[in-house]
């Protein structure tokens, strides 16, 4: 009498053969592989509670090779879903005991019942060669169903995610969010070199990542560039200073300058930030701007105001009949180049504004240092340095400005770099807020000049060491193109539908089940994936506590008001307030 | 009459399913007379049971009961049959399965699931049978179901019996089924033996070994006559527990029992079993109407073994099937909304009320299923799988390959192959006996 119990077994081996080599011994048996398998996934039975969602477990299979052979191999997948159900619990028996009160330990129900069934997504195999590095193939052949899962050792796991880092400046992120134990490098070379997108909702845990990323370039003495359009870096600069005694930490304000061949940039400016002008003021407007001499790398503001004399001046003219022909094209009338001359005041008021608000918010850091940014025609070494943090503050400046400023610095010292003559050495970029910098078209924001310049660097910049590192908490409302050319994604926390979607949309290989986790990541958790990784990762990124932005930490509200004390002008206003009601009560006289 | 409350009755979908059941289209005079029937019916065996006083009322405490029920250990058996889609084509396994509970142990020692006995193998043939086959009859679906019914009674009986024999200790023991199945249908003389492996496997206490072997010893009938006699032994209550039935055996003893105490006139007595049998009443559509949730027909003491005369007189096997036990059968009605189910023991129960709460509170488990949740799950543990039955029947084929390949015969691996593909012709199955192991 055979009996059916050993039957598993049996098949096993037939199938298996006992040929199957282990792939090393201390990696826990979890599961069974179930029915049916495919190139991309297969599912497996769990043994209870030996793994979770996310992690990343390595089954034993065989793959042919190319000169016909077939090897045994390590297939390598991620837990993308685990579905545990127990048949032996009705659900009208869960209504039961819920509405009689029942315990289930006591009743004769099962408890031990629960099956979980693990879907994994396939990354590749690696040789079982203990010798080999382990290094990711792509899977041609499905694994075995019947096939042992295997919990791969915490070391083992970590050499196969940080191989060939060696030798690419591997820099410490963080941890598996599965397995906090592993830990997870990147890549510094291909940070550098292309370009990075980190996204996630506020308080998703950017900010932290960019001190995490900025902290290890600077170990390296890797210039950095922040532009910074909130000062969410500001907090930093004590303590880096601090850390790092041999490094020079900038603070820099922007100065809105703009070089020779780049007028089109100031007449960019004022068409947006002045008055709407009709096609003869137009032309007033470019004949003033062609007649007067811009001084590549002086305040525009200033400049702006001498086109207002010069305006003012040829309107002048033209009232006193003066008809020299310099005082403008054709038969101009002095009305037109009025309205000019209104338009170009109102350009030179907000700038003022805006330059006067950075002021005030400067202002608020009377510990930290400023200094207005150097040309980057001129002195481009002034911002970009080894061994130096440059962090451009833009608070106050609206975005079109903001715009500004950052392209023609970004565009100025991106030709530095391709000009080839070692004026500065290869740096980094980032740039927070990308979405006011690079903003989609359909924003309805086109011509904003920093577009073309970031798409240029985007597309060029691997050549000449410009890597930049796009930071935005609206992922959608970036310009697709650019985001094309990032090829290393750390995404966190998006609850956005559109967000995701837009994720779901740029990233190649993403999975639906990938996705899912967007919405439910903790601080600092999120995705690595792209060339600055071998795999996709869920990391938990490390928090750099010695960096923590004391000096504008969190909203504090409540200990705000606490804290709160009243100026001495307010009690006195009130103390006064309470004696002049006391006249007025006995004023008889005042109307009624 | 009065006592039947029409109205909540004719609400229920199991009034509404069994008056569609019963009668087929029925027309709106025919559903209304049927129904008057059966309430008169229903009335009047009302009140012969509350004059019997077989009608009690079963305490449901719930939560209570379970601070009580958890310290029984209990233990449910189901037996599960593969066999391939073609009723005719014959690799099969079968197993019985038992789940035992005691909710008070800790964790790793509250639940088992045993595997208690299983078995694969073919029904036809000779060599790896569980029949004892000389020859390859053309068998009819008729034979080979009886046969399949016969290996999964006698594979549930002989799990309990293994129980009874290992002197396990259980508070409480039932059978997802009834304790003792009518065996007058594998009388025929074509109804062949168990295979003498097979009864030495699973019914350890049938020493074969020892003895002569009388004729037919091995044969459903004594087999499952020796199991039922050997579990009268048993130190544990046994219970059957049924949960369909079209069976009518508690009304027409009780109606009997009534006539030979004289309370029912024998014309009466007539007239009243052949209404019953024109209207299909049975026991379990006719105490959906007496009983209300959480009431209980007291056991009635019932011959489940009537020999009937068959075409050439009555079957060798009168004697035997004569003395079968007799057996106790009464109804628990576990919700308001379901037929009761059928309770079978061997035994007169030591404590009934303490049984039937037990029993009651286990279904209450499930509200809607109203059926020992203890029993549904060893039902859906014993099952096999379509997968497993696949799998055994691939591997079993393969046996067979590899059988026929080993004896070089080209014959007999051609006729392997075409079981490994599936189909199955009965001209082309191998001839095992030339096959060697
Ligand atoms: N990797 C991390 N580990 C622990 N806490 C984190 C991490 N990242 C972010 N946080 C927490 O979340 C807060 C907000 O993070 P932050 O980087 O400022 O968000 P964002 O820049 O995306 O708005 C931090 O102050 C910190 O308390
Ligand atoms: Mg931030």
């Amino acid at each position: 009498m055979r009996k059916i119990i050993n039957l598993n077994t049996n098949l096993k081996n037939s199938i298996g053969g006992n040929s199957i080599r282990k792939i090393s011994d201390p990696w826990a048996s979890i599961g069974t592989i179930l029915g049916q398998t495919s190139i991309d996934d297969y599912s497996f039975h769990l043994k209870k509670f030996k793994a979770k969602k996310g992690d990343i477990v390595a089954a034993e299979a065989k793959q042919p090779t190319g000169d016909g052979r077939v090897v045994e191999v390590i297939v390598w997948g991620r837990i993308m879903e685990i579905i545990s159900s127990n048949e032996f619990l009705p659900n009208e028996a869960a209504k039961e005991l819920t509405e009689g009160n029942i315990s289930i330990q006591d009743t004769i129900l099962p408890l031990t019942k629960n099956d979980a069934i693990c879907t994994v997504k396939n990354l590749g195999y690696t040789t079982n060669d203990p010798g080999q590095k382990l290094s990711l193939m792509p899977l041609n052949y499905p694994v075995y169903p019947g096939g042992a899962v295997k919990y791969p050792a915490s070391k083992d796991l970590e050499s196969l995610l940080n191989t060939d880092m060696k030798g690419k400046n591997p820099i410490f992120i963080g941890n598996l969010v599965a397995r906090r134990d592993v830990d997870v490098q990147v890549s510094a070379d291909n940070m550098v070199s292309r370009h990075v997108l980190v996204i996630g909702m506020t308080g998703s845990g950017k900010s932290v990542w960019v001190r995490r990323a900025v902290r290890e370039l600077m170990v390296k003495q890797y210039p950095i560039l922040i532009i910074d359009p909130h000062g969410d870096n500001l907090g930093i600069v004590q303590k880096a200073t601090k850390l790092f005694p041999n490094h020079k930490i900038k603070l820099f304000y922007p100065k809105i300058s703009a070089s020779e061949n780049n007028k089109e940039v100031i007449y960019t400016l004022i068409e947006r930030l002045g008055n709407k002008l009709t096609e003869p003021q137009y032309d007033f407007l470019n004949w003033v701007l062609t007649k007067t001499d811009y001084e590549p790398g002086t305040s525009l503001i200033q400049y702006i105001s001498i086109l207002i004399q010069k305006s003012n001046a040829a309107a002048e003219n033209k009232r006193n009949k003066s008809t020299k022909s310099s005082d403008g094209p054709g038969n101009t009338g002095a009305s037109t180049m009025g309205v000019v001359s209104r338009s170009l005041r109102k350009v030179y008021s907000k700038l003022k504004e805006m330059e006067q608000s950075n002021i005030s918010n400067r202002n608020k850091y009377p510990h930290l240092k400023f200094e207005e940014l150097p040309d980057p025609y001129s002195q481009p070494e002034k911002i970009i340095q080894k061994s130096q943090v440059s962090i451009l503050y833009l608070k106050g400046y609206e975005s079109l400005p903001s715009s500004t400023i950052v392209s023609i610095l970004l565009e100025s010292l991106f030709n530095h770099r391709s000009a080839g003559n070692r004026t500065i050495p290869p740096f980094f970029t980032v740039l927070e807020e990308a979405q006011n910098f690079i903003p989609s078209k359909s924003e309805g924001q086109d011509g904003y000049p920093s577009v073309s310049t970031i798409k240029k660097i985007a597309t060029e910049g691997r050549k000449f060491g410009t890597g930049l590192m796009l930071v935005s908490q609206r992922p959608y409302r970036l310009d697709e193109t650019v985001c094309a050319q990032m090829n290393s994604y750390i995404i966190l926390r998006l609850k956005n539908e559109r967000d995701q979607r837009f994720v779901k949309n740029t990233m190649e290989n993403w999975d639906n089940e990938e996705a899912k986790q967007l919405p439910n990541f903790a601080n600092g958790q999120g995705i690595v994936s792209g060339q600055i990784t071998n795999l996709p990762l869920t990391v938990q990124i490390k928090f750099d506590d010695d960096l923590t932005n004391d000096d504008i930490g969190d909203e504090n509200f409540i200990s705000d008001v606490q804290n709160w004390k009243e100026s001495s002008e307010n009690k006195k206003k009130r103390e006064l307030s309470k004696d002049f009601d006391e006249v007025f009560d006995v004023d008889k006289r005042k109307p009624h | 009459m009065q006592n039947i409350n029409l109205k909540n009755k004719k609400k229920s979908s199991l009034f509404a399913n069994f008056v569609n059941n019963v009668i087929h289209k029925p027309s709106p005079e025919v559903q209304k007379n049927f129904m008057d029937v059966s309430l008169k019916i229903a009335g009047t065996i009302k009140k012969i049971c509350e004059d019997e006083k077989l009608i009690i009322n079963i305490p449901y405490q719930g939560k209570n009961f379970w601070n009580k029920g958890k310290n029984y250990e209990s233990c449910f058996v189901d037996g599960g049959v593969f066999s391939s889609v073609e009723s005719s084509s014959a690799p099969f396994a079968i197993r019985s399965k038992s789940y035992i509970v005691k909710p008070t142990n800790p964790l790793t020692d509250r639940e088992k699931f045993e595997e208690t006995i299983a078995y694969m193998g073919d029904l036809y043939d000779s060599k790896n049978n569980i029949y004892d086959l000389s020859e390859d009859p053309y068998e009819d679906n008729q034979l080979l179901n009886k046969k399949k019914d016969a290996a999964r009674i006698i594979f549930e009986i002989a799990c309990l019996v293994k129980h009874v024999f290992d002197k396990q200790k259980f508070d409480f023991c039932f059978l997802h089924g009834p304790l003792q199945t009518p065996v007058m249908p594998f009388s025929g003389p074509e109804f062949p033996q168990f295979k003498k492996q097979v009864v030495k496997n699973i019914l350890p206490f049938l020493n074969f070994d020892k003895k002569e072997e009388k004729i037919n010893e091995r044969h459903f009938i004594n087999i499952y006559f020796q199991s039922i006699q050997f579990l009268l032994n048993s130190k544990f209550p046994i219970y059957g527990i049924v949960e369909r039935t079209n069976s009518s055996v508690y009304l027409k003893n009780l109606l009997f029992r009534s006539f030979k105490k004289g309370k029912v006139a024998e014309n009466d007595y007539n007239k009243m079993l052949s209404t019953m049998i024109r209207y299909k009443i049975n026991d379990g559509n006719l105490f959906s109407l007496i009983l209300s949730d959480c009431q209980a027909l007291r056991p009635l003491e019932v011959d489940k073994q009537i020999p009937t005369r068959g075409l050439g007189g009555f079957s060798e096997w009168e004697t035997q099937i004569t003395s079968f036990p007799k057996i106790h059968v009464g109804y628990l009605k576990t919700n308001s909304h379901q037929a009761p189910i059928r309770v079978e023991s061997l035994k007169k129960s030591k404590d009934l009320i303490k049984d039937y709460e037990y029993i009651l509170a286990s279904s209450k488990l499930l509200p809607n299923y109203g059926f020992p949740a203890g029993l549904d799950v060893v039902d859906k543990a014993a099952k096999i799988p379509a997968w497993l039955g696949r799998a055994a029947k691939s591997y079993y084929s393969k046996y067979y390959l590899d059988l026929a390949i080993e004896s070089k015969n080209s014959k007999n691996i051609s006729s392997a192959l075409k079981m490994l593909q599936g189909g199955r012709v009965w001209r082309n199955r191998p001839k095992a006996g030339k096959v060697k192991k």
